[in-house]
């Protein structure tokens, strides 16, 4: 913002007329450049992101073998027959749906609340921002084998503070009714800091104006929140969302570290964590395919959700 | 600041002037101190967890379980991080981190800043169609792609390489798009100038576009630098031998490996793999989220 400096470069322009020759010449040249500027990123993103992506779906219909060169073999839709007849897969579909609500519902509350917090705190405003938003910066392997031991049965401090409460002790991590939770609550603490510099970032494009309109109407409190800040961090919320089911649904690193292969009696098995042992655990890289092209096309699903709500906003 | 916009603004309310402190006084200070108790506990539901990480590996390993966990350690010993240095083979580690994470910063700029100076400010034929696949890719996580990457990789023979950890990320359409949100706020007069001097397109690039757009490229090197310093998966699956383990994958490795649950040392381990990324979003924060924040919510 401070670099828009327009009246410099506007005096300058003015200069240069007496040699007006260079430009036309040099312009046939120059046409390549372009081209040449982002080619490198193209070739990056075509042989990393699109083709992939296709191979993903044309791969969902043939049984792969691991070994280079070996034939695939055309299965036609057998993967998504499988796929859909499988309960496991049924179990992990299941469990990624409650992980995401159990998970992104209080992230975005715990995010706004902490954004109207932090809005307007003066010279506290980056230690305080810092500090909330730490969360989202650290190694989740690192933190999930922090929380792993907060959660653990004996020794844990989880179960200590239950113990101050006066409850039993909770197997978090090996109980098929609590690992799920356990691993969602390192969710929320992560999410809640992403959704809150989002909502900061949201927050400060409302202009001073409307603040000063409201306040001299006399609106504050629930009524201004509810009826003028809400209503102008529309697309914030929007983007929040599908960001925040994005990495939901793909949560894998936590879950993976807490709860090694799906918890017990894969109470943790989510789709991403299921698409890795069909995938590399029983090497069917098809089927796996057939999973992670159904998971990209619900994700892909989201995202034009997000873009229907953009566009609808801006009517 | 704000507080002395609304007692301007309540002029008529002040009746009970006399006492010197109105009741709408008071309730601001009583709010006020809610408001800054709620932060506080914010706070250290954020931080707790660092906090508990430092408290364990401090710990001696043989007070811990039997005597509960306070607050504070009743006595510190280092000896964790040697333990966890030892078992999650950290030399080697961190220098895999560090290799694997610098050469795809390196690569990501390179080839993301010319294409975003580009997209942003030279007009080409095909450039809004090009542009709407870079976006299209944002929707793309790198996990739907995973398969077919891993495949490919095998094929090319290099799985269980550097190679293998580095050249998927050589590019990255979220930094293309964020360049090109920070680029396109440098005047185009500048870019005439620079043209009417008789500056090429790469001297453009290096001596106008990339001085004006620090803010952006600190954000996305930082973003790129603590993607990939604790990305998990990608290694999991390329990084087979232990020498080539990058730090998150060594300390998952440590803990599975550990049968006698030595937390002391996990904690110690997760601390020290934590610490770079933690204390380089700490210094360059106000980067960060300047150039993040604002560039995100406004695509």
């Amino acid at each position: 913002m401070a670099v828009l400096d327009p009246p410099v470069p506007a005096q300058r322009r003015t200069e240069p007329p007496p040699d007006p020759s260079p430009p036309p010449k040099a312009r046939q040249p120059r046409q390549i450049a372009p081209y040449l500027f982002m080619a490198p990123a193209m070739l990056g993103i075509l042989l990393f992101v699109v083709i992939p992506a296709v191979l993903s779906f044309l791969g969902s219909f043939f049984s792969i073998p691991l070994a280079p060169g070996a034939d695939w073999h055309f299965v036609g839709l057998d993967n998504y027959q499988s796929i859909f007849q499988d309960p496991v897969v049924r179990k992990a579909v299941r469990n990624t749906v409650v992980y995401c609500v159990i998970t992104i519902v209080p992230s975005l509350a715990i995010g706004l609340f902490l954004a109207l917090l932090a809005e307007n705190l003066g010279r506290a405003n980056a230690w305080v921002r810092t500090a909330l938003f730490l969360p989202m910066t650290a190694n989740l392997v690192a933190m999930a084998v922090v929380f792993r031991y907060i959660f653990s049965y004996q020794g844990g401090l989880a179960n200590q503070l239950l113990g101050y409460l006066g409850v039993a002790p909770l197997n978090w991590l090996n109980d098929t009714r609590y690992s799920l939770i356990s691993v969602a609550i390192v969710g929320v603490w992560r999410g809640a800091a992403f959704t809150m510099l989002l909502f900061l970032a949201g927050l400060s494009t409302i202009p001073a104006a409307v603040h000063e309109a409201a306040a001299s109407e006399g609106i504050r409190g629930w009524a201004k929140l509810r009826n003028i800040t809400l209503p102008m961090m529309r697309p914030t919320l929007v983007f929040a969302t599908v960001l925040s089911i994005l990495t939901s649904v793909q949560v894998f690193d936590t879950i993976n570290v807490m709860t090694p292969n799906g918890g017990p009696q894969n109470s943790t098995l989510t789709v991403m964590v299921e698409t890795w042992q069909i995938g590399f655990s029983y090497f069917q890289l098809g089927r796996a395919a057939a999973l992670s092209f159904l998971l990209l096309a619900v994700l892909i699903g989201i995202g034009l959700l997000r873009r229907g709500a953009f566009s609808a906003d801006q009517r | 600041m704000t507080a002395t916009l609304p007692r301007t603004a309540a002029g008529p309310a002040g009746r009970r002037q006399a006492s010197g402190m109105t009741a709408d006084d008071v309730a601001r200070i009583v709010l006020k101190i809610v408001k800054w108790l709620l932060i506080a506990a914010a706070i250290v539901v954020s931080l707790f967890p660092f906090y508990w990480m430092m408290r364990t590996a401090l710990t001696p390993q043989s007070v811990s379980v039997a005597s509960g966990n306070s607050l504070i350690p009743h006595s510190i010993d280092f000896s964790s991080f040697s333990r966890a240095w030892r078992g999650a083979h950290l030399t080697k580690t961190l220098t895999n981190g560090l290799i694997v994470t610098g050469s795809i910063l390196i690569l990501q700029l390179i080839t993301c800043i010319p294409a975003a100076y580009v997209f942003a400010k030279v007009k080409f034929r095909g450039r809004g169609l090009l542009f709407g696949l870079v976006l299209a890719c944002l929707l793309v996580p790198s996990q739907a792609t995973m398969i077919p990457t891993f495949i490919g990789i095998n094929i090319f023979h290099m799985a269980d390489s550097y190679s293998g950890l580095i050249v998927p990320f050589f590019t990255s359409a979220f930094g293309i798009f964020l360049l090109r949100q920070q680029m396109l706020s440098i005047p185009d007069a500048l870019l005439d100038a620079a043209k009417t001097d008789g500056l090429g397109p790469l001297r453009t690039l290096v001596r106008v576009v990339i001085p004006m757009s620090t803010p952006g490229i600190a954000a996305f090197a930082l973003f790129s630098v603590f993607t990939h310093w604790n990305d998990y998966l990608w290694p999991l699956l390329i990084a087979r031998s232990p020498d080539l383990a990058t730090p998150p994958l060594g300390l998952a490795k440590f803990q599975s490996a550990d049968i006698g649950f030595d937390y002391q040392a996990l904690a110690a381990g997760a601390a020290i793999i934590t610490a770079p990324i933690l204390l380089l979003f700490v210094f360059a924060q106000r980067r960060f989220v300047q150039g993040m924040g604002g560039g995100e919510v406004a695509g």
